[in-house]
């Protein structure tokens, strides 16, 4: 009774606003997307600024019509069982009733999409590499519908950005990571359905909740209110991720008593059937609650978390996949007393908190202030060991090639792996039988195994070889957004806001397990290689050995060891979008300026970077004569502290949009957008070594991106589609890379400045209505050219000391230059200038890794009496390996130039010269990929209730060679002769093959 | 509302499935800690001295014959001095297994039984040399070295490792043997010919002879085997290639030196008159700039200017082995250390520098190019005459 007179009330003031104005109307046909089927009884409501002005109902030939309009904009919002809500805008001129012909909606019996963030773990850490795709959400959008779900499985990256580059809100507060700048959708991945409401910008278009970047934004209402009424429950099994996922979700929808509660929970569980050791252990919960007190005063509070484990997945070789004749191998794993154990699992408990009060007092007028918290832990499990040989069985001491390439002086190239099984030594032979018996008695050289290393532990008096640690990134973020709505007339809508973010992040890692030790000891085994005969140095808390008799400290299980540090980092800004419509023109101006700070605070006071020259004066006092220290200093002539508060970074940031519309008769669109951004580096760019140290890399700078898109949008009658095509420079960024490298038996740093990269391309998606009744064609085609651009400054340090390993511009970074030839008699050389110069007649580009170039999936769809059935193929390809700036650079290159710096023409790829050169600087490039997925669904009403399923088979040809990512070692191999330098094997990852997906739902 | 509850009840079952096996073939439980070890039991039918007599010089083997050794561990990698091989001691001689493993101390304990089933590894020697200025070296078992520059090579693989090299009972540290200066071996003695070869022994009452031997390399990367002379810096010898004191002319006053021990020399100027090469290639002192024609020709600054000697010493300095001379009555016994040992840098007492105290020094005892050698487990193996610690 209550919102009949709402609806009354809310019809009544619309009639008295609008009295005086013209009226006109919106009619047309409501028809499913696939095949334009209709859909009767589909609701209809019609708002204005958030006020109700019209309700209807289509008919059984899904036709509708609402009149008596009056000019203006409108909301029109389409809701129909087993179809997804829709959310169309409509304008309404000179009094006229505007046919809109169809009004297109999706089957909501589609595929269950995979959690947003549930991709499989791939276990980077000790790369230097990240990997981090980007999540599109479809929208009405005909391109990020397809691509959004269809090209995730290939790890995609939308124009080729990383995903800093993607603006992701929560409640309209945006939650990249403050360290990182990644997407921070597994804090509620398993949440789908109090999730599932939200709004998508693609590209540079300008959003409500804030200015975004240049690839899209994406807002999770996530208030209880958006939580589609109902008790809502699914069961999922599939068989690339995890065996199991159990979802329960109510919502109760707005109560008459201005109260709405929502609660959900889930579970993943299990492995899977193609990566051993990967498995899930998570749940998640979510509780919000929601009071509209009246007078446009709404307060909302929520909290949600996804506390679990799950295991990560590693690279190999080809060689060690080839080995095992499984490119799903994963070195992670052994097996424990016949029982597989991951060595690396990711263990998260991450809560979120948020309040929010909206205060609308009238429909031009809405502010939302939202306070967020993020806190709780994020772990990372990984083996370490001290002064004990490599426990990884993929070890490339292990490999029969590291045998081979020590066999023969003539051809030493170690990263040669296509030999034949004759052509190995003893030694390699009995390498290549231990990786490919399958006997049980082998499996300890195939994985890992973690029975031998309870054994060494036990034998070591106590003090653990092994153990397994657990790497802590645990974040404490606290943000607070402001974001106001102003109609300030009909034509001009203002949006603008402010937000503020503090976040202290502390980096540690203690001891998950001992191994059946009693404890690890806290010293630095990478330093002790150098400095061992002083004690104090090899110290990771040389507080505490100071502080306890000149005695290390004993850690015991989940006690902190190695480091311990915060990173801190401060985020202010203010932005404003500024909308304008007049006829069928729309534009937008959007700016924003803000400040951003960050520096790391050390709670572990290391014997290499004790202090300045007073704090090591101080600390000798207490030191005896063979253990005194001496301050590091920099090349800039500053102390080298790991204690403390470094110097604090702060940088101006600020981005300026445009955007311009056209809307032409028929369903036609032109629009345009142009933006111009400066972004400060994030923490994780720029502390060179922040494990161990305070020191930011030289010449830290804003980097700047410039980016402009042109799109064209057809939306009329069913067909629907968007042609774009956009331009981006990245410029100024910079980048670093640590990992492990065993011949420095020491973390190594390569920091890159000055890294710039072009992206441009285009985007098309369709979705057409076919000849048959339910039948429609669906596709996408992303295809680009993302490129570096030019050649980055490097400094490579090494954990153990502040001196520069290796410093240099990369010259072969951005392209490898080709060059003109001559033949005589039967010679072929490098032709040359008067002055003895190579004549360049071309270049081979380096390319953005870890993303197809080229996507693109064309798909059948048919629905009927609720079944749907989907077939699509996909084609992926131009996709390149992350590339390690080593191998680029003049010193790894040794011995393929002459004296004058000119290339040496020499086919042999073992000897000095072109091949070499290009075997040691090109990119590779994957192969191209073919894809067939198809899948069905089907749901029931019986009553008011909904049960249904949807089945999809991914990879039906079950190709198992698509690769998916991986990098290049960074590392070089000496020649026996020390004439060349060779690379090591890349590693990759593979994309699983044929794996399907069950899901069963119930509505109530 | 009965739909409601069959289909909850339906996922309630599912999720009841197995909880801790979690559909294998993962396993999330708490996994059990391993049985203990358990020791090979195994019976040596051939002694070590009778295993080496069947190498002929100059002639490393493929062995055959069932042959199975049984040993002792006497040496340890863990300070870092040996690298990648043990020793193993019978009653009858020592002999190293090179393994090509590190932190072998790890699973391969002082005064554990080894036992090494010799079928197909390869027996082998190193450290010989011919001529009166040469002698004996050791006799090794490893695998087949297909590069041709040694005798033997490291086991390397896992497999061939855990089909040969069987780990016996745990038991004490070997007592070493106090050797007098007629049991020392001369220089044509191998283990075949002197039981104290290869085994642990206790020299007593060594004096310091203020002799040292370093070789260093402008560049580590770069070609410097004999043939390669401008890469390669002496310290031990004068341009006539005659032994001068360490204590006048190298200032190693440690057993070995760390890289930062060796940048330190450098930057001291320590070093400045010892000269590249040798008697035959000589390029000069190390102050002076590289050969605009020779390996390094590409060494320069960005001035353009080339680059010293020193210059590249210290930018690519590495740990490097030193050897200190002592005597025994007569025998000149030559303590080998290596740069990367954790006590590389541990200075020598001056006393014992000055040869005023002698020093009592227990390693394994070996044959290089017929000369004695002593490799040392960690410090705690040397102290003074009396017994004393020497730290």
């Amino acid at each position: 009774m209550r919102k009949l007179l709402s609806m009354a009330s809310a019809l009544l003031l619309s009639a008295i606003i609008f009295a005086q104005a013209p009226t006109g109307g919106v009619t047309g046909s409501v028809v499913s997307r696939a095949g334009r089927l209709p859909i009767p009884g589909a609701d209809l409501v019609i708002s204005k600024d958030g006020v109700i002005v019209a309700t209807s109902k289509a008919a059984e030939d899904g036709k509708f019509l609402i009149s008596e309009l009056a000019n203006g904009m409108y909301t029109m919002d389409v809701t129909a069982d087993g179809y997804k809500d829709l959310v169309v805008n409509v304008t309404v001129d000179k009094g006229y009733v505007k046919d809109m012909v169809f009004v297109t909606m999706n089957p909501d019996t589609q595929v269950e999409s995979i959690d947003a963030g549930s991709f499989t773990e791939f276990d980077m850490d000790d790369s230097g590499y990240n990997d981090n795709p980007t999540i599109l959400f479809s929208g009405n959008d005909p391109y990020n519908a397809v691509a959004g779900y269809g090209f995730s499985n290939i790890r995609f990256k939308n124009r080729g950005y990383n995903s800093e580059a993607q603006d992701v809100y929560f409640s309209g507060v945006r939650l990249n990571d403050a360290i990182t700048g990644y997407s921070p959708y597994s804090l509620w991945t398993g949440l789908n359905e109090v999730t599932r409401s939200k709004d998508n910008t693609t590209g540079l278009e300008a959003s409500e909740y804030g200015t975004g970047g240049y690839n899209g934004s994406t807002n999770v209402y996530g208030n209880p209110a958006s939580v589609r009424k109902g008790l809502r429950a699914s069961v999922l099994t599939n068989s690339s991720l995890y065996r199991l996922r159990l979802m329960l979700t109510y919502g109760s929808g707005p109560l008459d008593n201005g109260w709405s509660y929502a609660v959900s929970a889930s579970a993943r569980l299990g492995g899977n059937d193609w990566i051993k050791g990967v498995y899930y252990r998570s749940f998640a919960y979510y509780l919000g609650a929601e009071k509209n007190f009246g007078n446009g005063h709404n307060f909302a509070i929520m909290h949600f978390a996804t506390p679990g484990q799950r295991g990560a997945q590693n690279a190999s070789t080809q060689e060690v996949y080839d080995l095992m004749g499984d490119n799903m191998y994963n070195s992670n794993w052994g097996y424990q007393n016949g029982k597989v154990r991951n060595s690396r699992v990711r263990k998260t408990f991450e809560p979120v908190t948020v309040l929010k009060y909206t205060y609308a007092p009238s429909g031009d007028f809405e502010s939302n202030t939202t306070f967020l918290w993020r806190t709780g832990f994020n772990g990372y499990t990984a083996l370490d060991w001290y002064d004990a040989p490599d426990p990884r069985a993929d070890y490339y001491r292990n490999l029969p090639s590291y045998s081979f390439a020590n066999s023969d002086e003539g051809d030493d190239q170690n990263a040669r792996y296509d030999y034949s099984y004759n052509e190995l030594n003893d030694k390699g032979k009995l390498m290549y039988e231990a990786w490919t018996s399958r006997s049980e008695d082998y499996r300890m050289y195939q994985h890992l195994d973690w029975d031998r290393l309870y054994v060494v532990n036990s034998q070591a008096g106590g003090r653990a070889k092994y153990a397994q640690e657990q790497r802590h990134v645990d974040q404490n973020d606290f943000n607070l957004a402001e974001t106001i709505r102003w109609n300030l007339s009909e034509n001009l809508t203002m949006n603008f806001g402010a937000n503020f973010k503090y976040n202290r992040t502390e980096n540690y890692k203690r001891i998950a397990d001992l191994l059946g030790a009693q404890y690890y000891l806290n010293v630095d085994s990478f330093a002790e290689r150098d400095f061992a005969i002083n004690e104090a140095k090899i110290q990771n808390d040389l507080d505490y050995y100071l502080d306890n008799g000149l005695q290390s400290q004993k850690i015991l299980t989940n006690g902190k060891y190695g480091y311990d540090y915060f990173a801190n980092v401060i985020k202010a800004n203010v932005w404003s979008v500024q909308n304008f419509s007049k006829n069928n023109w729309e534009a937008s101006l959007a700016f924003k300026v803000g400040y951003e700070s960050f520096w790391r605070e050390g709670m572990m006071r290391k014997g290499l970077f004790a202090g300045t020259a007073e704090e090591v004066a101080m600390i000798n006092l207490r030191l005896p004569a063979s253990q005194k220290l001496s301050p590091v200093y920099d090349k800039n002539g500053q102390a080298v502290t790991s204690k403390g508060k470094s110097a604090v970074q702060q940088f101006i940031t600020g981005s300026v949009k445009a955007y311009v519309s056209r809307t032409f008769q028929g369903g036609h669109r032109l629009y345009a957008n142009a933006g111009i951004f400066s972004d400060a580096p994030t923490f994780s760019e720029a502390f060179i070594s922040p494990r161990t140290r305070n020191t930011v890399i030289d010449g830290l700078k804003n980097k700047f991106t410039y980016s402009a898109d042109l799109n064209y949008q057809y939306s009329n009658k069913g067909y629907n589609l968007r042609f774009t095509a956009f331009y981006t420079k990245i410029k100024n960024q910079s980048d670093v890379m640590s990992f492990y490298d065993d011949s420095q038996n020491s973390f190594t740093n390569f920091a890159m400045t000055g890294i710039d990269q072009r992206h441009m391309g285009i985007e098309f998606g369709f979705s057409l209505p076919l000849f048959v009744s339910g039948l429609s064609l669906e596709g996408a085609l992303s295809a680009g050219e993302y490129i570096y651009t030019s050649n980055p400054y490097m400094v490579q340090t090494i954990d153990n000391s502040a001196e520069i390993v290796r410093e240099s511009i990369v010259p072969y970074w951005s392209e490898v230059p080709h060059y003109a030839t001559y033949e005589e008699n039967g010679v072929i050389d490098f032709d040359s200038r008067v002055d003895g110069s190579r004549i360049q007649t071309g270049f081979t580009k380096h390319y953005v890794p870890s993303t197809p170039q080229i996507a693109a999936q064309l798909g059948l769809k048919y629905n009927i009496n609720y079944w749907f059935f989907e077939l699509n193929a996909q084609c992926y390809a131009k996709s390149y390996l992350d590339m390690n700036p080593l191998y680029r650079t003049d010193f790894a290159n040794k011995g393929c130039f002459d004296e004058y710096g000119n290339l040496i023409y020499n086919e042999d790829v073992n000897k000095g010269g072109h091949a070499h050169f290009y075997y040691m600087t090109e990119q590779e490039e994957f192969a191209p990929v073919f894809l067939l997925n198809a899948s069905i669904g089907k749901s029931w009403y019986v009553k008011n209730n909904q049960i249904g399923f949807s089945l999809q088979v991914n990879n039906i040809t079950n190709n198992r060679n698509v690769k998916t990512g991986g990098y290049e070692q960074t590392r070089l191999q000496n020649s026996a002769d020390k004439s060349l330098y060779y690379r090591f094997q890349s590693k990759y990852f593979y994309m699983a093959g044929i794996n399907y997906m069950l899901n069963l739902y119930f509505r109530f | 509302m009965k739909q409601k509850y069959i289909a909850l009840l339906a996922a309630a079952a599912l999720a009841g499935c197995n909880p801790v096996e979690e559909w294998g073939p993962v396993f999330t439980g708490s996994h059990d800690e391993p049985s203990a070890f358990q020791p090979a039991q195994m019976e040596a039918n051939i002694s070590i001295k009778d295993l080496c007599k069947t190498y002929s010089q100059g002639v490393p083997h493929k062995m055959a014959g069932n042959h199975i050794i049984a040993g002792k561990v006497v040496s340890t990698d863990q300070p870092g001095n040996f690298y990648k091989s043990f020793y193993i001691q019978d009653e009858t001689a020592g002999i190293e297994i090179k393994m090509g493993r590190n932190g072998l101390y790890n699973d391969y304990h002082l005064g554990q039984t080894i036992y090494i089933e010799c079928n197909d590894l390869w027996l082998g020697m190193y450290g010989y040399k011919e001529g009166n200025y040469g002698g004996q070296g050791m006799v090794q078992i490893g695998a087949k070295d297909v590069t041709g520059k040694y005798e033997t090579s490291y086991l390397e693989s896992p497999l061939m490792i855990d089909l040969h090299v069987h780990k016996g009972a745990l038991g004490e540290a070997v007592e070493p043997k106090v050797l007098a200066e007629a049991e020392l071996p001369k220089k044509n003695d191998n283990q075949c010919t002197n039981s104290n070869v290869g085994r642990l022994v206790t020299l007593p009452g060594l004096v310091y002879t203020d002799q040292a031997f370093v070789l260093l390399y402008p560049d580590p990367n770069r070609p410097h085997e004999s043939t390669d002379p401008e890469n390669r810096l002496f310290l031990s010898s004068d341009n006539n290639n005659v032994v001068i004191s360490n204590k006048a002319n190298w200032k190693i006053f440690t057993w070995a030196m760390s890289k930062t021990n060796i940048i330190e020399h450098l930057e001291n100027g320590d070093w400045d008159h010892a000269t590249i090469g040798s008697g035959q290639s000589d390029f000069g002192p190390i102050t002076g700039q590289v050969s605009a024609t020779g390996m390094f020709k590409d060494c320069k600054h960005s001035s353009g200017k080339l680059m010293t000697y020193k210059e590249l010493l210290i930018k690519n300095a590495a740990a490097q082995s030193v050897s200190q001379y002592f005597k025994m009555g007569n025998t000149q016994i030559q303590v080998r250390t290596s740069g990367f040992s954790k006590f590389a840098d541990k200075a020598i007492p001056s006393d014992v520098l000055s040869g005023k105290r002698k020093v009592n020094i227990t390693g394994v005892l070996c044959m290089y190019q017929g000369s004695i050698q002593m490799t040392v487990n960690s410090l705690d193996d040397i102290t003074y005459e009396d017994g004393t610690p020497l730290y």
